[in-house]
């Protein structure tokens, strides 16, 4: 069994990092000052990223205040808007508000990567909002209709993963809870596979997650299926492995096996067992472990500590797969 | 008591001032504390009421101010804050409060502490872990209700943090250890509905209860993860009425930024709640009605009054009256019944200056006025 370890979203801030913001916000602390300990911090995940053995580094994603912002705040057609809750969670995103039918802004994004990204691409996990999640989570009073506006989305990040191939990125992790949360039927169901389409094209010999999280997968399987990307995630805090579809997977098998609902660890044996029967549910090409939803839900501290599993869970497979 | 339509309420906490987060720290107030403290004190006239303390402050002795005194004086400025912009019913602004959910908490054991999550942007809350059975170590709020009793001009109505929210707010190591097998939603579904019963059983009833013994008559039990998970909504009501079972009180529910339409109409079960007080104001734009959704508990033939969220707590921009007063009518329409409406701002106003808290506040009071009037001398 091929096993591939990595984050699956942002990652908390450090203790040292949410002094400085609230300082800065507080007037305690200069924005040199909390530029340095987002620096510091930054290093920090990767480090961590690199000594648990991960596949792909993502910095965690600290500076950013949500999935949707730097779209929100660079994108033509956008303005930002009214605090929202973040799914099933007590955290908020500011709902980005679409005026008119969007358009990207060249280099927006890159220059919004963490910094660490920025400098070794080729070993970067970027995140991506899923073309089919940014819709549903935004307030669309643009007129376009809701297929049309996946659509487009999907060919907007597509171009964005244009350009980063150019600039020497290869993995793209696409978060899209609301395929799980709100399965798309019909035209919305065509818009999304018509989306991961122009991804793909843009893709070249590149790696596209899509990880989904958030509630049960069992009624998006079909068109989960139909998706062309090179790997599935689904979280099995939310969705049963007896009730993955049998039969072998066309695409990488993703399992989000580290629960940031809860501080309790998982463990590795358990952990093993489910991954195995999912395995042995599906005939992957490989493997893909990691948080089934983004660990920004723990502090740091609990965050760390959990991420442990997951090496642990890799060498348990190795030695027990012959 | 008989009241007049639209009566004003509070809804949560304010900004600590500056004055009392150094005063209770000991520290000699800087120039821009003592203004601050000067300048409420000439609009609002609290300190007067302790002037030895004030002039303490002012003169540069923290010797002469000890943190409980200053605490006492935070309480009595949120106090007069909110009874001098108007409002018919008050609290202390939570002034000895850290925040709604760490407060409660730490007055309970079987919690652990491991640090802060982002809420959103560069705001973040605590977060602790329930890794053994809750245990109230003893009822709390009573001294500080007991406060507000004692200096009070108005009617007061207390905030107390729900059972389903400080659990939803909390990691459940515990409840959960003890499901069998997998950790999936089944197992951790089973676990919260354990915990959420315990805390209103075991920590919030005997809380409130002993609230109610010192002559507290309106309660407000804040749940604003109610909507975090709407097919827990059961698990909401059963930890409401846990948590007030057998208890004579005023009872309000508090929720904020969810989408009620999918709590109802399982919410309703709450046999002791007599106003929802949720946020609207939030969510009202143009082209976008956010308070069509009170046309559901017309629909569901609720009869409970409501609190109605009439001005946005995380936007400084301050709402004119006449916004307020138009969010009114349009809610009175929709509920049919103009009676029942109580107007609040949408949640607590913590997160705006004291300026800017207050002049939505004086917004409130205005815009029910106004929205009074037109109801009582309706223009032809």
């Amino acid at each position: 069994m091929i096993v591939r370890t990595g984050l699956t979203g942002p990652f908390p801030r450090s203790e040292a990092l949410v002094t400085a913001t609230r300082d800065l916000d507080r007037g305690r602390t200069s924005a040199e000052a909390v530029e340095e300990r987002f620096v510091t911090t930054e290093a920090e995940v990767v480090a961590l990223e690199h000594r648990l053995g991960f596949d792909e580094r993502t910095a965690g994603y600290l500076r950013w205040p949500d999935l949707f912002r730097p779209f929100a705040e660079t994108w033509e057609g956008f303005t930002v808007g009214p605090l929202t809750r973040w799914l099933e969670t007590n955290t908020f995103y500011r709902q980005p508000i679409l005026l008119a039918p969007p358009g990207r802004t060249p280099g927006a994004i890159a220059a919004r990567l963490p910094l660490p990204l920025q400098r070794s691409p080729a070993d970067a996990r970027v995140l991506l909002p899923g073309p089919y999640s940014f819709s549903v989570m935004l307030d669309n009073r643009s007129g376009e209709t809701e297929p049309a506006l996946i659509h487009r989305l999907g060919r907007l990040l597509g171009d964005e993963v244009k350009e980063l191939r150019e600039r020497g990125f290869a993995t793209f992790l696409f978060s899209e809870p609301q395929l799980v949360v709100r399965p798309p039927e019909g035209p919305r169901a065509e818009a999304v596979v018509a989306g991961y389409r122009a991804v793909e094209a843009a893709l070249g010999s590149g790696t596209s997650i899509v990880w989904t999280y958030g509630a049960d997968a069992r009624p998006a399987f079909p068109l989960l299926d139909r998706l062309p990307v090179s790997v599935v995630g689904v979280d099995l805090a939310e969705t049963e492995v007896e009730h993955l579809p049998a039969g072998p997977s066309r695409t990488g098998l993703g399992l989000g096996v580290v629960d940031p609902r809860t501080t309790l660890e998982e463990d590795p044996a358990e952990v093993a067992r489910v991954v195995r029967a999912a395995y042995a549910r599906r005939r992957p090409s490989a493997v893909w472990l990691g948080p089934g939803a983004p660990l920004d839900l723990l502090p740091w501290e609990p965050a760390t500590r959990k991420l442990h599993v997951l090496p642990a869970v890799r060498r348990a497979l190795s030695e027990g797969s012959a | 008591m008989t009241r007049g339509l639209f009566p004003t309420q509070e809804i949560g906490s304010l900004a600590k001032p500056r004055w009392q987060i150094l005063g209770q720290r000991s520290e000699p107030l800087d120039e821009s504390a003592k203004e601050e403290l000067r300048s409420w004190d000439a609009r609002i006239g609290f300190a007067a009421e302790a002037p030895a303390l004030r002039d303490a402050l002012l003169g540069g002795r923290p010797k002469d101010a000890s943190p409980d005194a200053v605490r006492d004086l935070g309480a009595l400025f949120g106090l007069r804050f909110l009874e001098t912009a108007g409002l018919d019913r008050v609290y202390d602004g939570e002034a000895r409060r850290i925040e709604m959910y760490e407060f409660p908490i730490r007055q309970m054991r079987g919690f652990r502490f491991g640090g802060h999550v982002r809420s959103f942007d560069n705001k973040y809350y605590l977060k602790a872990a329930v890794t053994d059975e809750v245990r109230l170590d003893r009822p709390y709020h009573v001294d500080e209700f007991d406060f507000v009793k004692g200096h009070a001009r108005a009617e007061p109505k207390l905030p107390v943090t729900g059972p389903y929210t400080l659990a939803d707010w909390s990691y459940n190591e515990f409840y959960l250890a003890r499901q069998p097998g997998w950790k999936g939603r089944a197992a951790r579904r089973a676990a919260q509905q354990e915990f959420v019963v315990d805390l209103a059983r075991r920590a919030v009833r005997p809380t409130l209860s002993a609230l109610i013994d010192r002559g507290c008559r309106v309660i407000q039990i804040d749940e604003p993860a109610a909507g975090t998970h709407p097919d827990e909504a059961a698990i909401v009501v059963d930890g409401f009425n846990a948590a007030t079972e057998g208890l004579d009180a005023e009872f309000t529910m508090h929720i904020c930024y969810s989408n009620y339409a999918d709590l109802l109409p399982t919410l309703l079960e709450a046999k002791r709640c007599r106003q929802w007080a949720w946020e609207f104001a939030n969510r009202d734009a143009p082209g976008h009605d956010g308070y069509a959704v009170l046309k559901l508990l017309a629909e569901y033939g609720d009869r409970r009054d409501v609190g109605l969220g009439a001005v946005d707590v995380h936007r400084d921009a301050v709402e004119p009256p006449e916004v307020v007063a138009e969010r009114i009518g349009r809610a009175a329409k929709y509920l049919g019944d103009p009676q029942r409406i109580w107007v609040n701002p949408d949640c607590g106003l913590r997160t705006r200056n004291l300026s800017v808290a207050r002049a939505k506040l004086e917004s409130v009071v205005k815009g029910a006025a106004l929205a009074r009037a037109e109801f009582e001398n309706p223009r032809r």
